[in-house]
């Protein structure tokens, strides 16, 4: 609970989502170069260029062009011309060239009709020993590749491979995605222990269920290593805890999800607390509890949809000042174009006002409404939506109407004139 | 010392092996340039047991049959090398130094006989394409053995030794006798190549001398060849043969690969072994501009010290009268404005002989842009008939429009006759865009790198060969992804870029056969045109030493129509707008200051000024 400002201000200064620390984001921010049109070029250096460096600028921009009309069949002869870049003389250009014709020709093949995973295996095998900078990324997207394929052994295949591989002084852009690939080899073990785990269930086995446990200690060996480090791991998180609940160790589990949702050394991430949330809800622990964890997760995410839960949570609570809390989180959420159109939502905010009114607290009600008056009736009242509530959601007309008539008691009442006369024509239509 | 020496060489220009007594001078490393005549061109009766036309040479300058190996009593007889080559001795032949390296079949090659292997290729392709076949027997190889004379490369008693600045490594131990030079004071003993099998070699080349061919004081001062100076050979002696083929049309043919020149060097014989620093000397990843063989062509000229070349006479090709009906079938113009044309080249005087003969012994001879020139007249007349300020002529074009349809009422409905230049620019403009976009996409898929592998280290031999093996795999197997042939252009060697007329693949209406009556009017017994005025840019020269071109500061000020028609032309002629248009002010500068006084000093780029005087036709 205390670490709501910590979090709040961790959120602040990592905007971006990445694995390490802000000082390293920033070093390789830099390294990162901007974007450049490699198909123009201005006249002044086309006067140097020579004639290679001519035909693959222009060949580029073909290729470019037919992959903007969808022209898969002229892309590819395109590219066949442009691999005779990879020969190029200088240093630079070759290197370049051979991440460009990896990334179009991923694209061309995955948009050609004709292509096959042979194909795929065969751009991706060749590009990785050409270009040998873009190793440890190649190797992963292959994985994914065959991951979206369903070869998942192949692809773990893939990964372990590229996992045991090294090349010169690690940099660190090629750390990262050394990590990223140890990460993906935990996940894919998983992923296989948990194949596994619905077989065994049918058929006892002995020897299977031994294998099975293997893939256990290896997935979760690898996991809790990458998990041990900030940053947001979510997939992987997910895993293990699967993995640990499986085994009954909710203990574990627990400490885990609580150490990724607080430690200050982690980027902020609402999906942290969704899960730590819904582990315990699971688990069926007290409602305190899970009032404070969606405390935090309001205040990072106001809109989530866990917010009517809240609400609810907030309203059966018998702790004094929690019933006064739930009504701006409704407000909040109504707040959001998202929810304008969700039926629960307005029950919801139905529901907590005739509470409030019930006990007397409709001062909290005119509160919230002085500060949203503007623009909830341009927002939510105008004749437009009644019109379009009334063609879509007879209901959420209705439920509207409602809270209508509850918030105009603190307003003018010509404030939902046109609102209410547009309800009163539809409902004498029908 | 001279002594006589029996050797065998192996000539590049014919590729056979002939034995021949020679005289040889000092012989250290000798450039071997063989002077044998082939075979069949030296004599040329069948042979009298089996038939066949295929003699050589003994080493008795007899001829024997290489079918039969019948001996007869035919001796060669002595070469005429050449009618201008007057110091012909016969000097350096000498081959006992030549011996086969330890590479297997390998042999010893010099740079330049790896360029007189191209030119000879390049002179059979032209050959091939229609060129009289003097081209290569006599003229071209004229101007290469004069080359190599003159530079000292051979031919000569005292040849420059290209060895004297490099060094090999000797990757045996005992010293060959033969490269101990008596005329160079060289110390060291050398060995025969440069590389060697164990590969300890420190200069890493197939040829023997291409270090020397990598420093640029060493080019410049021996005047060394190099790629670009085989097509500006090429260029002097279609020139010197007066053939029609231009210096746009060679570099046109060259890009289409009529005429070898990119990666000529994968027709090497087998035993001339090519790696390392001979990629740098030989490999190509730019087919040379206009502006460059020309520079290349004047200089070679100057380096040959060439006489003056044959008159450029009215029924030569390369006549602008002639070069301009060309072009002007190849823009749809129609035939009357040739006469115009003829008119200009008149008034301007650039029909002489004496003017458009290249004559390098005379000291301030010009060497001709002959088809930029011949582009140029076409727009100047152009210019008299419509002005070309994006007004005049779409008003003229309007009239001429309504002329036609007042005649159409009268006579029958042939279709317009007039020339109109809104319907040629309808025309003319659609085919270009494609022919331009067509031309973007060859010059998009034109392959550079070779099949045959260059290694420029054998340090790099490992990578070199993955990498193109990784290109072949890739380019093979997006090949099969598409199923069919990518459909390269035709490459039929036309003269034309366009096809105007009525058949299915031509890029529009031939407008060959229109009138330019509307253009002209009469006044008293002669037509006058009836565009009265005239402008042009600046045509002061400008005499900063590094002033190329004002084009790209004009260009905006410049009638849009005029520089869709320079576009046209640069197109066409695969040079840049600003050379055109330099071609043009210096026609204007023939054309309208040659006689006249330059009544007004003007300081603006563009002037007015009425023709009276040439205006009438």
């Amino acid at each position: 609970m205390d670490d709501i400002e910590a979090e709040l201000g961790i959120s602040r200064s990592v905007g971006n989502e990445d694995f390490s620390d802000s000082s390293e984001d920033e070093r390789v921010a830099r390294k990162i170069r901007p974007p450049i049109l490699l198909h123009s070029s201005t006249a002044q250096a086309r006067a140097k260029e020579s004639g290679f460096h001519e035909s693959s600028r222009l060949c580029l921009k073909a290729i470019r062009d037919a992959m903007l009309h969808h022209h898969w069949q002229e892309a590819a002869q395109y590219l066949s011309a442009y691999s005779q870049t990879l020969e190029d003389t200088t240093v630079n250009k070759q290197s370049l060239a051979c991440e460009i014709i990896w990334r179009l020709g991923t694209e061309i093949l995955q948009h050609h009709p004709n292509s096959r995973l042979e194909d795929f295996n065969a751009l991706y095998e060749q590009m990785k020993n050409s270009g040998v900078k873009n190793y440890a990324k190649i190797c992963l997207e292959h994985s994914f590749h065959l991951l979206l394929n369903g070869h998942i052994y192949d692809a773990k295949r893939q990964l372990s491979v590229a996992a045991s591989w090294r090349y010169g002084k690690q940099s660190v852009p090629q750390s990262l995605d050394l990590k990223l690939i140890h990460a993906y080899c935990g996940f894919l073990d998983y992923v296989i222990w948990h194949m596994k785990k619905s077989s065994v269930s049918e058929a006892e086995d002995n020897s299977s269920n031994r294998e099975m446990h293997s893939y256990f200690r290896q997935a979760s060996v690898t996991l809790q290593e990458i998990i041990a480090q900030p940053g947001v791991w979510d997939p992987f998180v997910l895993s293990y805890v699967d993995m640990l609940e499986f085994y009954n160790d909710q203990e574990e589990a627990l400490k885990v999800l609580q150490n990724y949702a607080y430690n200050k050394d982690y980027p902020s991430n609402p999906n942290a607390h969704v899960y730590l949330y819904q582990f315990l809800k699971r688990h069926e622990a007290p409602p305190a509890k899970l009032i404070s964890i969606l405390k935090v997760l309001h205040h990072l995410v106001p809109s989530h949809e866990l917010m009517q839960e809240y609400c609810y949570l907030l309203v059966n609570s018998v702790v004094p000042g929690h019933l006064e809390e739930s009504l701006p989180v409704v407000f909040n959420l109504l707040d959001y174009p998202s929810w304008k159109n969700d039926l629960d939502t307005w029950n919801c905010l139905l529901t907590v006002m005739t509470v409030f009114k019930r006990k007397g607290l409709q001062h909290l009600i005119a509160n919230e409404w002085k500060q949203r008056k503007d623009f909830w009736l341009t927002m939510h009242y105008r004749a437009y939506h009644g019109r379009k509530d009334s063609e879509l959601n007879r209901e959420l007309l209705l439920v509207k109407a409602k809270v209508a008539k509850l918030l105009g008691e603190h307003g003018k009442p010509d404030h939902f004139f046109k609102y209410k006369l547009l309800i009163i024509f539809i409902f004498l239509m029908f | 010392m001279p002594y006589c020496l029996i050797c065998v060489c192996v000539c590049v220009w014919c590729v056979c092996v002939c034995v021949c007594v020679c005289v040889c001078v000092c012989v250290c490393v000798c450039v071997c340039v063989c002077v044998c005549v082939c075979s069949q061109e030296g004599y040329s009766e069948p042979c009298k047991q089996c038939g066949a036309v295929s003699w050589a040479l003994s080493d008795g300058c007899q001829f024997f049959c290489r079918n039969c190996h019948n001996v007869i009593e035919k001796t060669q007889d002595v070469v005429d090398v050449s009618s201008f080559i007057l110091n012909n001795k016969i000097s350096s032949i000498s081959s006992s130094s030549r011996k086969k390296t330890r590479r297997e079949g390998g042999r010893e090659w010099m740079v330049c006989e790896g360029f007189q292997f191209i030119l000879k290729l390049q002179a059979e392709a032209l050959v091939g394409l229609g060129v009289c076949p003097q081209f290569k027997t006599d003229v071209l190889w004229d101007f290469w053995k004069r080359y190599l004379q003159i530079t000292r490369q051979a031919y000569t008693r005292s040849p420059v030794n290209s060895f004297t600045n490099t060094v090999y490594l000797s990757s045996e131990s005992e010293p060959e006798s033969a490269f101990l030079s008596e005329a160079s004071d060289q110390t060291e003993p050398m060995s025969a190549s440069g590389h060697s099998t164990d590969g300890r070699s420190s200069v890493c080349s197939g040829s023997l001398d291409a270090a020397c061919y990598l420093s640029a004081k060493e080019r410049k001062s021996r005047q060394l060849m190099n790629m670009p100076r085989t097509l500006a050979l090429c260029h002097l002696a279609l020139l010197w043969l007066r053939e029609a083929i231009t210096l746009a049309d060679l570099l046109r043919l060259v890009s289409r690969r009529l005429i070898p020149y990119i990666n000529v060097y994968e027709e090497f014989p087998e035993e001339m072994q090519f790696y390392g620093r001979d990629a740098i000397i030989f490999r190509v990843e730019t087919i040379p501009s206009y502006r460059k063989v020309h520079g290349e062509a004047l200089q070679m000229a100057e380096i040959l010290q060439l006489p003056a070349f044959p008159p450029v006479t009215s029924d030569c090709l390369l006549h602008p009268a002639l070069l301009s009906l060309r072009y002007l079938m190849e823009v749809n113009l129609p035939d009357e404005l040739h006469s115009l044309v003829c008119r200009v080249i008149e008034k301007s005087a650039m029909g002489k002989e004496s003017f458009l003969t290249f004559n390098p012994s005379k000291p301030k001879s010009t060497f001709l842009f002959y088809d930029l020139q011949a582009a140029a007249l076409i727009i100047v007349t152009m210019k008299l008939l419509f002005k070309l300020d994006d007004h005049v002529e779409w008003t003229l074009s309007r009239k001429a429009v309504k002329k036609d349809d007042q005649g159409k009422k009268k006579t029958s409905k042939q279709g317009s006759k007039m020339f109109s230049l809104k319907a040629w620019y309808m025309t003319v403009h659609p085919a270009l865009e494609r022919a331009r976009q067509r031309e973007e996409l060859f010059e998009a898929r034109r392959p550079w790198k070779s099949k045959k592998v260059l290694i420029p280290a054998m340090k790099h031999k490992a990578v070199v060969l993955k990498r193109r093996r990784v290109v072949e795999q890739l380019q093979s197997s997006f090949h099969t992804l598409t199923g069919s042939v990518p459909e390269q252009q035709s490459s039929s060697p036309s003269s034309f870029q366009f096809l105007w007329g009525q058949e299915e693949d031509s890029d529009g209406p031939s407008l060959h056969h229109k009138r330019l009556n509307c253009m002209l009017e009469k006044r008293g017994k002669e037509k006058w045109l009836v565009n009265q005025a005239y402008w042009h840019t600046d045509l002061k020269r400008c005499h900063k030493k590094d002033c190329r071109d004002h084009y790209s500061e004009l260009k905006h000020s410049l009638p849009r129509m005029y520089v869709w028609l320079l576009g046209l032309f640069s197109f066409l002629l695969r040079v840049s707008e600003a050379q055109v248009h330099k071609e043009v002010v210096e026609v204007e500068r023939r054309l309208l200051l040659r006689k006249a006084v330059p009544e007004e000093d003007n300081h603006k780029h563009r002037k007015r000024k009425g023709r009276k005087t040439s205006s009438s036709f």
